[in-house]
């Protein structure tokens, strides 16, 4: 269980920075709870990449239903928690 | 499915002669989320007289416009309610690899598949063939945006 714990906040960690990668935020700027598109100006057409990216990296499916409700980094870790501890 | 000819298309893609790069729909599967169009490369198209004056090439350029053309006409497939207000399509972020060269007699055979489409825009996976050999393949992002 304790090992779990430590994968995920692995996993946290390089989230972060691919996202940091795709969207031009620093990891800094990038909180967890700070909004996409007021706070970071990260667009529509980014988070679709941002998506894009994390499905290929985990080998899982984000519903395109899901992603119009990807405001944070923080919803992205939550998607990726229900998804990876499957 | 519906005849696709000149006159259905010009009613979804804004774009007109001599930058109309789409002269049919082959098919349209929407299960599948695929689209099959056809250009026919002339040495009437407009880029030739200066790509190059005497060896005529298709610009790669001029390729990814025609895939994103296609992908137009599947995003307005899948979402014709969209399509109907007639916004506004803007390229995200392209990543293409080119395999053939592309010259005047050319059948241009442009393949669209769909990543993800969202309203506000998507990500396709496109190719287009001559003689079934690939001569671009790529990854296309982009927006979609009412005026």
């Amino acid at each position: 269980m304790a090992k779990k714990k430590v994968d995920f906040d692995k996993v946290k960690k390089d989230v972060k920075k691919t996202i940091s990668q795709i969207t031009e935020v620093s990891e800094e700027e990038l909180k967890e709870d700070a909004d996409f598109t007021n706070e970071l100006g990260i667009d529509s057409m980014m988070a679709l990449e941002m998506v894009a990216a994390i499905e290929k990296k985990y080998k899982i499916v984000i519903p395109e239903e899901d992603i119009p409700n990807i405001r944070s980094l923080k919803n992205i870790y939550s998607i990726l928690e229900k998804n990876l501890k499957k | 499915m519906d005849n696709w000819n000149i006159e259905k298309i010009k009613e979804i893609l804004p774009q007109r002669p001599p930058f109309l790069f789409v002269d049919r729909v082959l098919e349209i599967d929407t299960n599948e989320s695929k689209i099959t169009c056809l250009k026919n490369v002339t040495i009437n198209d407009y880029f030739f007289k200066g790509h190059f004056p005497d060896r005529p090439i298709m610009p790669g350029v001029i390729m990814i416009e025609a895939l994103a053309q296609a992908s137009i006409i599947l995003f307005a497939s899948l979402k014709p309610e969209i399509a109907a207000k007639h916004p506004d399509y803007l390229f995200g972020k392209i990543e293409a690899k080119f395999s053939r060269i592309v010259t005047p007699g050319d059948k241009l055979i442009l393949e669209v598949t769909k990543g993800k489409i969202l309203n506000s825009g998507g990500i396709v996976n496109a190719q287009a063939l001559v003689d079934n050999e690939v001569a671009v393949s790529a990854r296309i992002t982009f927006g979609v945006k009412q005026r």
